[in-house]
């Protein structure tokens, strides 16, 4: 029999977001009559200070030694009032909490009186969990003072430097075979003028040379094993093929047979297998082969002696204590036909445009024709609208009415006799960026309302490009634009990452950004304790916030692993040597490798639990034939008595 | 001169006693949230708030977008965590004097902290409360209801202590004789601490716009205009009238108007710039308002929707499905009826451009957010610079958007320029991140 407890029962009004469905004044009467419930009381906030003082105060005055909080899900506040009673001076897990928010008010808020019992049986359910609960107490483990971050855009970078900042060691991995990301490829950024590959170098001066860097481009993640503060990470860094820089290396270059669409300029030019550095202060500084494309012809090793094109993939074995994810974002790419993308060169993508800019000298050229009138479209593949079961990006991509304002601004101040027109839907240059598009309106900018039902069309006919448009402004008239250049101002989607998904199983949300763990109070956490979400891989975001959101991360990282040791919770499984008759079926089931055969004095071999290998998940209880193992502070007990007490009438 | 002013001139300065790492002004998300992080690295944080009790601004909002998470119940805890927290010193009802940078992270901060009139041993029983015959406007409320001379600030202030406000006290003495623990007493005085830190943040945060200050909508004459931080009140768990009412009759309202841009994207109020939060909350609200008064009809004035963040589309999209109409066309002028209804002159942009009008029975004027940035003055030495409008210039937009003009102090959330809850929590985790690295790089 269990020692008779002296318990407290607490039930949150949420607000109203409880006692607007649950009657928490009935769930509390009934529940007072309880066996072992000393006290039970609602209150408006129970996760206030006031609330939290209240249950303090009575496990002080009323001795009581287990608490019940029935407030919203445990994830957001056990942690709560595990320290609020502690600070009381019980054992934190000497504590339940019932979910009677997310289970029950908001889920069956049709149906208060339904919803009230279910609230009941829930608590019923937590007394007879403390009933037969135990003192538990947190596993210690050491944490490795070090930060794996995995992308080499904007925002890892600033991850890095904070965290290198901080005493930490940092391992960055990048893909591609220079770091700078997307940022790096941009032309003027607001709200300066300058440009996307001068906001990645003011980062790299301070970055390179620092002795707690280590920097991997050509590099993948392959594999992560471990848990918080020891992740065990397998990256393979495929060879730059190149030894050191080349003398003369446009003459190399035009020795490649192999033409493919360049990345570096969005598509707009070709490039062949060798990738020279993009862009002044590219880092590293020496060309990398593109070995996805390179058809080892080695006619470029003939007229460079730095070539080596029979380099082995070389395999690092990293141990990091967190890992921030900051893999950034790919411009959206039209459909082929999309506003005739693909079948006209006169139709552009927003990134392949600001590339045709910086190239252009004084006059704004596509191939000989110099370009007097653009017209701009917006939200191509964002906030589009759903039909049938396809797909559609429905968000907002944030970033582009700024950036297309900013464009728009520097380019008329830049090129004589443009005339620019704007087909939006609504222009979202929020906060300071309004200044922007003030500034853009008075340079002659001239804008055009469609609606998202009507979209523009673009008609090619022979050497014509003609936008047609219905204006909301000027009610629905119908306009024909005669234009040089149509630019789509394309959205972010996320960068494709398949492989990397399924080592990492971070959870993704239904626009396919990682999904954080709250939107506003956790935006950089994910339910993956130690993983971190940085940059645009989270949501669309411009430079400043991508830093905003990497430096974030780069703290909470920080927080973890800055002090050296972890705390983990004691939910781990239990054997009792005398029961095992050593089946070793646990053995076999337990998927992280967490139970080894092991002497024990007097009774010979039996199972042993690895407590920080194990995660509590519960598979070789349900394994052992002869019920030897349990879970600490989640008991076959417990969870027979749960159930019993949640069935009662 | 009011009575808490005479008392505060006489305060009384203390010798320098203690230093910290981080000296972070404003307790409001921002403050909060750059004060944890910090101290859960380890770091010794002192976090000053000159209201009474910590919670900024987000604490008064209802539901927030767009996931319509209750703001007090996730704001809460982070209130009472700050003052748990064994690195975090907190002194409400405090006001910075001055901060003088000395050397390279070496400040000296003078720090006012006001008297309560009421000891610590107060218990936050609210007898006083009971007791006090004195009734003024509620700061929280924004003038919706009450509260007593002797009070506590709300419900889950932290901390949750009394204070007497001296300024309207008519000392009857009751609160003093009421109080079960005698923790009243009027003879407290003020006290100037003197503190060493080697950073500094400020997260002074924003003040709403003073929309009297645009004639044509009537605010401060017209009783049932309201801004949208009444309604957010109106709308919260701990309300006013547990009801959504208009002010001047009681009546519910079954046609409300929202005016957005209310002070903000307005160059003849001198507010050029998108707010960047207002076209969301009141989305928002009119998701709520649908909830509350199913019956009623509820119409946004807009020029943009600007649902821009994560998820806020999606949300903009429900809120037309769930039946609000958005009228695109700026409010030229509000007139009020005989019954106390009002009328709106407006451009009626996707008709014609026609000039119409539009009878509702309570107008919510979507106000925009102001710089809360006098904190400037209290630098000595060095200039703490601000823009043209007034927030917080960052050294560099983008590369350290958290910089400031001057090495060793750090800025975060709204007093930066105007930005919602997500991206506020997001500065404020990058100003922890500069503050521990700087730290780290100028070494003890």
């Amino acid at each position: 029999m269990s020692p008779n407890r002296r318990i407290g029962v607490y039930v949150c009004w949420c607000g109203g977001n409880i006692s607007d469905v649950v009657d928490v004044k009935k769930v509390v009467e009934v529940i007072s009559k309880e066996s072992d419930v000393v006290v039970a009381k609602d209150f408006m906030f129970m996760c206030s200070d006031a609330g939290q003082r209240m249950i303090e105060e009575d496990v002080k005055e009323k001795k009581l030694d287990a608490v019940v909080v029935a407030s919203c899900s445990p994830k957001l506040h056990e942690l709560t009032f595990r320290g609020a009673v502690t600070r009381a001076g019980l054992n934190p897990y000497m504590y339940y909490h019932a979910n009677i928010r997310e289970q029950v008010s908001w889920a069956h808020g049709n149906d208060p009186a339904e919803a009230t019992r279910k609230a009941i049986r829930h608590i019923r359910a937590g007394v007879a969990y403390l009933r037969h609960a135990e003192p538990l107490k947190k596993i210690e483990v050491k944490a490795a003072r070090s930060v794996l971050i995995i992308g080499g855009g904007v925002a890892g970078l600033r991850s890095a430097l904070d965290l290198s900042r901080m005493g930490l060691n940092v391992y960055l991995v990048e893909r591609e075979p220079f770091v700078g990301g997307n940022t790096a490829k941009l032309w003027e950024v607001y709200p300066y003028k300058r440009k996307g590959w001068e906001v990645i170098d003011s980062i790299l001066k301070d970055l390179l040379g620092r002795d707690n860097v280590a920097i991997y481009t050509n590099a993948e993640v392959r594999s992560v094993s471990g848990y918080l503060g020891n992740f065990e990470v397998k990256v393979e860094i495929k060879p730059r093929g190149f030894r050191g820089r080349c003398e003369d290396l446009e003459r190399v270059v035009s020795v490649c047979p192999i033409k493919v669409p360049n990345e570096y300029d969005f598509g707009l030019t070709n490039r062949c297998a060798i990738i020279a550095p993009p862009y002044p202060g590219a880092y590293p500084e020496i060309p990398s082969i593109d070995w996805k494309n390179c058809v080892k012809c080695r006619k470029c090793a003939e007229v460079c002696d730095q070539i080596e094109l029979d380099d082995e993939v070389q395999t690092v074995r990293l141990k990091v204590g967190a890992i921030v994810v900051a893999t950034g974002f790919r411009p959206y790419e039209p459909r082929q036909g999309e506003y005739k993308y693909g079948s006209s060169e006169r139709v552009l993508t927003l990134p392949q445009f600001m590339k045709l800019v910086e190239r252009s000298g004084g006059e704004l050229k596509l191939g000989n024709r110099t370009i007097r009138t653009v017209v701009f479209i917006y939200c191509v593949g964002s906030r589009q609208v759903p039909s049938g079961d396809e797909k559609v990006n429905s968000y907002c991509s944030r970033y582009c009415c700024n950036a297309v304002m900013n464009l728009s601004v520097r380019i008329l101040d830049r090129f004589n006799g443009l005339k620019l027109y704007h087909l939006f839907r609504d222009i979202r240059t929020y906060g300071k960026h309004e200044l922007m598009y003030e500034e853009a309106c008075k340079k002659g900018v001239i804008f055009i309302k469609y609606d998202e039902n009507q979209p523009p069309e673009v008609l090619v006919s022979g050497k014509r490009t003609i936008v047609r448009v219905r204006d909301l402004l000027t009610e629905r008239e119908e306009l024909e634009i005669p234009s040089d250049l149509v630019v789509l101002v394309t959205g972010m989607e996320p960068t494709p990452n398949e492989k990397l998904n399924e080592i990492l199983k971070l959870p993704i949300g239904k626009d396919g950004f990682y999904q954080e763990m709250h939107p506003k109070l956790k935006p950089v956490e994910t339910t993956l304790a130690g993983m971190f979400i940085a940059g645009a891989c989270q949501g669309p975001k411009d430079i400043r916030e991508s830093v905003l959101s990497s430096s974030a991360a780069a703290a909470k990282a920080a927080t973890l692993v800055l002090p050296g040791r972890i705390e983990l919770e004691p939910f781990t499984a239990l054997v009792d040597p005398e029961r095992c008759n050593l089946s070793k079926r646990c053995v076999d089931e337990c998927p992280y490798g967490a139970i080894q055969i092991r002497r024990y004095e007097g009774l010979g071999e039996k199972a042993w639990v690895n407590e920080v290998l194990c995660k509590g998940c519960g598979a070789c209880v349900a394994a052992c034939p002869n019920g030897a193992i349990n879970i600490r502070g989640l008991t076959n007990v417990q969870i027979e008595e749960m159930i019993r007490a949640a069935g009662r009438e | 001169m009011g009575v808490m002013d005479q008392i505060l001139e006489k305060a009384v300065e203390e010798e320098e006693a203690v230093s910290y790492d981080v000296l972070v002004v404003g307790g409001g998300i921002a403050g909060e949230s750059a004060s944890l992080d910090l101290a859960d690295m380890g770091f010794k944080v002192l976090l000053v708030e000159k209201e009474p009790s910590v919670g900024g601004k987000m604490y008064l909002l209802s539901k927030v977008f767009p996931t319509l998470d209750c703001a007090s119940c996730i704001s809460t805890p982070r209130m009472a965590a700050v003052s748990h927290h064994p690195n975090i010193i907190l002194h409400t009802y405090s006001e910075v004097l001055e901060i003088r940078k000395l050397s390279e992270s070496d400040f000296q901060a003078r720090i006012l902290v006001k008297p309560r009139f009421v000891e610590d041993d107060c218990t936050g029983c609210g007898q006083c409360e009971k007791v006090c015959p004195v009734v003024v406007p509620k700061e929280y409320d924004f003038g919706l209801r009450g509260r007593k001379a002797a009070y506590i600030p709300f419900d889950t202030a932290v901390p949750k202590k009394a204070l007497i406000d001296l300024d309207h006290c008519i000392f009857c003495g009751q609160c003093e004789r009421t109080c079960p623990v005698g923790a009243v007493n009027f003879l407290q005085v003020p006290k100037v601490v003197k503190v060493r830190v080697r950073a500094v943040l400020i997260a002074t945060g924003y003040e709403l716009f003073s929309i009297e200050r645009k004639t044509e909508y009537g605010y401060g004459k017209f009783k049932n205009v309201i801004t949208a931080m009444q309604m957010d009140r109106l709308l919260a768990p701990t309300r006013p009238f547990n009801a959504v009412l208009r002010p001047s009759d009681g009546k519910e309202p079954s046609s409300i108007a929202f005016v957005l841009c209310s002070g903000s994207r307005d160059r003849t109020l001198n507010n050029p710039i998108c707010s960047q939060v207002c076209c969301m909350y009141s989305v928002k609200q009119a998701q709520l308002l649908m909830g509350a008064l199913p019956l009623a009809d509820v119409t946004i004035y807009y020029m943009d929707i600007r649902a821009f963040g994560k998820g806020f589309e999606e949300f903009y999209q429900q809120a037309k499905a769930m039946g609000a109409m958005f009228v695109k066309g700026r409010v030229a002028k509000i007139e009020e009826t005989e019954n106390d209804d009002l009328v709106l002159w407006y451009e009626d942009i996707e008709n014609g451009g026609r000039i119409s009008k539009a009878v509702h029975d309570l107008v919510v004027l979507s106000v925009g957010l102001k710089p809360n940035s006098e904190i400037v003055e209290v630098f000595k030495g060095e200039v703490l610079e601000r823009d043209e409008l007034g927030w917080i210039r960052s050294r560099d937009e983008n590369v350290n958007p958290v910089e400031t003009s001057i090495k060793g102090v750090f800025a975060a959330g709204c007093v930066l320029g105007p930005k919602d809850i997500p991206d506020t929590v997001l500065e404020a985790g990058a100003a922890a991140a500069q503050v521990a690295a700087y730290l780290n790089e100028v070494g003890v």
